[in-house]
């Protein structure tokens, strides 16, 4: 049981170190904890709808589910303390020597390569979700492609947020499910 | 703000985490909010850290590794107050979410395979891939600005869904390829200059 809560915190640091905020974090998510083992697909993607509408730091809620539905409230603290470990190192540390770091070029430089990385990492990450629009691995679902258009209408074109998207999703998904 | 004080009674550090506790429970819609919030009670109403130090302490978070929100949080506690505000601060962000999602997944686990609620779930699993391609076009202006940008983004994608490698190498070649970039550009800026001016690098106007 240690073991599996230690490989945990361990996962979870690497989850932290790869992600740069907000839903970058959900790429590495995904593959962790599908190759693991510990989720499936579908309760992965649920994370995300979750992660969105409950209050507080997404990859905070993100880590909590994860962890609860993998191995329970250990599970969690353990996913959580991971995910925390970049800003209790790298961070600290920042600020220690905050004059220095603040502007600095070299930084500034590798940002320029990572962020790209997280473009890229999402966008390969839609691929993997693809099987959602394919419920229960029995062919599309018309009713969830739909669903999914109107979704992207209404994020990009409407520009409603992220929570009443997922509110007329699920509504949607009761009516025509 | 002594009447504030004299109202609660409690030690600083007592206060800041109240504060960023109710911040941290009652805020969604994610990290700009947060932000807006923590602006709002450090800096206008106590004056704990100052606007500039604030923004700067949001670009690095932004740009180090990690959960942004914390990575703030962090940083803002070490200047309000060293390494206990730093930790207690990163806590108190966190520990509100923590447990309202412990919650939450308690529900779920009883009502997912609720009928409903899984006809909800589907509908709710469409929104998914839109939502991050929403985040994509949202942040693609920032991250990408050039060709190199997308190339890196592209070989990123391939290596991300064809290979095993491990996505720690995947971020650390972007970094590289980032810094090798951008140096080579800025020394062909610079020599571009120099040929221009004689060697003067300072030249602000090449003529």
């Amino acid at each position: 049981m240690l073991q599996t809560l230690l490989d945990f915190y361990l996962v979870f640091v690497k989850i932290g170190f790869c992600s740069f905020g907000g839903l970058s974090m959900i790429p590495v998510i995904n593959e962790e904890m599908v190759s693991h083992g510990w989720m499936t697909l579908s309760e992965v993607t649920d994370i995300i709808a979750i992660a969105e509408m409950t209050p507080g730091p997404l990859g905070v809620n993100a880590a909590t589910f994860a962890g609860m539905r993998s191995a329970g409230v250990l599970g969690a603290l353990a996913a959580n303390l991971g995910a925390m470990t970049p800003s209790l190192t790298v961070c600290l540390l920042a600020s220690v020597f905050l004059a220095r770091v603040k502007g600095n070029p070299i930084l500034d430089r590798l940002m320029f390569g990572i962020r790209p990385v997280c473009i890229g990492m999402m966008v390969a990450t839609c691929f993997t979700l693809l099987p959602n629009y394919q419920p229960g691995g029995a062919g599309i679902s018309p009713a969830a492609v739909a669903i999914g258009v109107v979704a992207l209408v209404l994020l990009v074109k409407a520009k409603l947020t992220i929570p009443k998207v997922i509110l007329v999703s699920a509504v949607l998904g009761l009516l025509l499910g | 703000m002594e009447e504030k004080e004299e109202k609660r009674g409690l030690p600083r550090w007592a206060e800041t985490a109240v504060v960023i506790f109710k911040i941290g429970l009652f805020t969604f819609g994610g990290g700009w909010s947060i932000i807006a919030q923590l602006q709002a009670e450090f800096v206008e109403k106590r004056g704990w850290i100052t606007e500039t130090e604030l923004l700067d302490i949001v670009a690095l978070a932004r740009s180090f590794p990690g959960i942004m929100i914390v990575n703030t949080a962090v940083m803002m506690g070490y200047t309000m107050g060293g390494l206990g505000y730093a930790v207690l601060c990163a806590f108190a962000i966190a520990a509100p979410a923590f447990g309202v999602m412990i919650c939450v997944t308690l529900f779920y686990t009883a009502f997912r395979s609720n009928p409903y609620v899984s006809r909800a779930m589907l509908g709710v699993q469409a929104a998914v891939v839109p939502i991050i391609i929403s985040a994509v076009l949202n942040l693609r202006k920032t991250a990408i600005r050039d060709a190199a940008g997308l190339l890196i983004a592209g070989v990123a994608f391939l290596l991300f869904l064809f290979t095993e490698m491990n996505n720690i190498y995947i971020v650390l070649l972007g970094g590289c390829a980032g810094l090798l970039v951008q140096t080579l550009r800025l020394r062909g800026a610079a020599a571009a200059q120099g040929a221009g001016k004689g060697g003067d690098t300072d030249a602000a106007n090449p003529s």
